[in-house]
């Protein structure tokens, strides 16, 4: 009796995952279908053609990749060497809090704060806020993953290759790094993901400068979506999926290893 | 006593000094300075330096005042809603799966959250609208026989903006927390005769708390300081607190902007550190930290 109240509890939970993932997913498919909309002459793929000879948005999208690149650089470097200031002066709980805060910061006050901040400076609006404000939003999720990573490592081996005279310097990049670096790869990956899908912290310290992001942001608040927008997130869509398959494959190595 | 002051020693202050510092600076200069301009005035385009409060009398007063309740409200419910549907995701995940599935069942989850949320609210209000998909559907199978109005910008809408935007991420540290609990002080409570219910009452609940309010707490953030599903999916005047923060600077009205996140920000770090007081978070940051 209690087996099948069992069974029925765990059906009824699984149908809740399953529906709620259709929720997940389902606003995925609607850009790509209108993408294919109001192509008129210009063939099946028109409206993905009007965004290469949009120069607004070209410049948007080099904008796009230069920074994801460069977030994607720094912020695992930040992520590692915080990592291992963790470990070397066992502050675990005050590098924690403060990388954390900008998880819980809501995005357009971390925005608002970010372009304060440059401004006392001195600094105006350019590629070098976008990727601050990008590279502190990327933070958290890349020291989490390096410090799950480096949990997993066992400092014995760190201990042993001492042993063998080898300094700190040498035991890291030639111990422990071949060990970790799937996991500060997959962190890199992670904060190019974070870095095309972020709009509202941009915006608000892009100054002239655009992102893809932010021009389809400011390009619905001004005109409304056009067609060719919506084949731009299509594209960012897609870009999206391939980079977490990426990261998905390497999981699945490292977890085969 | 010299050779502790070495070179290799201080070059390893250096190199993890350094990097740590700009991340603070990076994280809570910016805090920092938002709070002291709160305090400044506005004078025509620009601002200047002075100790007044008016900033944040112009917050808690007339509509932003109203604003800022409301944005209190959806952003409780929303959490609630939010944990009804997280826990028991992150539960089944956690006990009822094979080892081998968790990790792609936990990234399924992970991909839709990573899609831009802007993105995906764009296409809630396209699949809600008058004449979107989910209206056909319902007046093709006969449930309604007109577009229903309530579909998109209304509550609703905003709340299904919400949910979809912030809960998948919230299954990450409940997940986490249930994960990493004992599973025999779950056998001792049936050994001692309890039934699954108080079990889990009793036993699974209160040591899955620390990742419940975590993912309590950032699902209520998210949905307090929201700016794109409140426009995008909940029409004309809804508003929540990171709208008034856009249109305070739409007016380049910076003090204002400044005093308005900093409450959302002073806000969010009493949670966090009553959060950090409360709960035992060697259990939650065990997984992640090693022994340390």
């Amino acid at each position: 009796m209690s087996m099948t109240r069992g069974k029925i509890a765990n059906l009824l939970g699984w149908s809740l995952v399953a529906l709620v993932l259709v929720f997940l997913y389902a606003p995925l498919v609607p850009p790509a279908i209108n993408s294919f909309r109001d192509v008129g002459e210009g063939g099946l793929f028109a409206n993905y053609a009007a965004i290469l000879s949009d120069d607004r948005l070209m410049a948007a999208g080099r904008t796009s990749v230069i920074v994801g690149l460069l977030v994607a650089l720094i912020s695992p470097l930040l992520a590692l060497l915080a990592a291992e200031a963790v470990r070397v002066w066992r502050i675990p709980r005050l590098v924690l809090g403060v990388i954390l805060i900008p998880l819980f910061v809501p995005g357009i006050s971390m925005g608002v704060a970010t372009a304060l901040f440059f401004q006392t400076l001195g600094i105006s609006p350019s590629l070098l806020t976008i990727t601050a404000v990008q590279v502190i939003w990327a933070l958290p999720f890349g020291f989490l993953i390096i410090l799950t990573v480096m949990a997993n490592f066992d400092p014995i081996h760190r201990e042993a290759a001492y042993m063998s005279g080898a300094n700190r310097i040498q035991a890291f990049f030639e111990v422990e790094l071949p060990q970790i670096h799937p996991g500060i790869l997959g962190a890199a990956i992670f904060s190019l993901i974070l870095s095309f899908n972020e709009t509202i912290r941009t915006s608000v310290v892009q100054g002239g400068n655009n992102t893809v992001q932010t021009y389809l942001w400011s390009q619905y608040q001004q005109v409304g979506l056009s067609p060719n927008l919506h084949a731009l997130m299509t594209i960012l869509i897609v870009a999206t999926l391939v980079l977490l398959a990426l990261l998905a494959i390497l999981d699945a190595r490292q977890s085969r290893r | 006593m010299r050779s502790t002051l070495n070179s290799p020693r201080l070059a390893r202050a250096v190199v993890l000094g350094a990097p740590l510092a700009l991340i603070f600076i990076l994280i809570l200069g910016p805090l920092s300075i938002t709070l002291v301009v709160s305090f400044w005035q506005k004078i025509g385009f620009s601002m200047r330096p002075a100790m007044s409060f008016e900033n944040y009398a112009a917050f808690f007063s007339g509509t932003r005042l109203e604003v800022l309740l409301r944005s209190l409200w959806v952003g409780v419910c929303a959490a609630v809603v939010m944990l009804l549907l997280a826990y028991p995701i992150a539960y089944l995940i956690a006990t009822r799966l094979r080892t081998a599935l968790v990790r792609p069942v936990l990234f399924l989850f992970a991909v839709p959250f990573l899609v831009n949320y802007v993105v995906r609210t764009f296409s809630w209000s396209e699949l809600l609208s008058r004449t979107g998909p989910v209206n056909t559907g319902l007046m093709a199978v006969g449930i309604t026989e007109r577009p229903l109005d309530w579909l998109l910008f209304s509550d609703f809408a905003v709340y299904l903006g919400l949910v979809t935007a912030y809960m998948p991420f919230m299954v990450f540290p409940i997940w986490l927390s249930l994960s990493g609990m004992d599973r025999r002080l779950v056998e001792a409570s049936w050994m001692l005769g309890e039934g699954p219910l108080t079990t889990f009452r009793r036993v699974v609940l209160p040591l899955s708390m620390p990742g419940v309010v975590a993912a309590a707490i950032f699902g209520f953030v998210g949905a307090f300081g929201e700016v794109a599903v409140s426009l995008i999916l909940g029409g004309t005047g809804y508003q929540l607190l990171g709208n008034t923060i856009q249109s305070a600077l739409n007016t380049l009205d910076y003090p204002l902007a400044a005093a308005i996140s900093s409450v959302a920000t002073i806000l969010m770090l009493a949670l966090i550190v009553v959060w950090a007081q409360v709960f035992d978070l060697r259990l939650l940051l065990g997984k992640i930290m090693g022994r340390t």
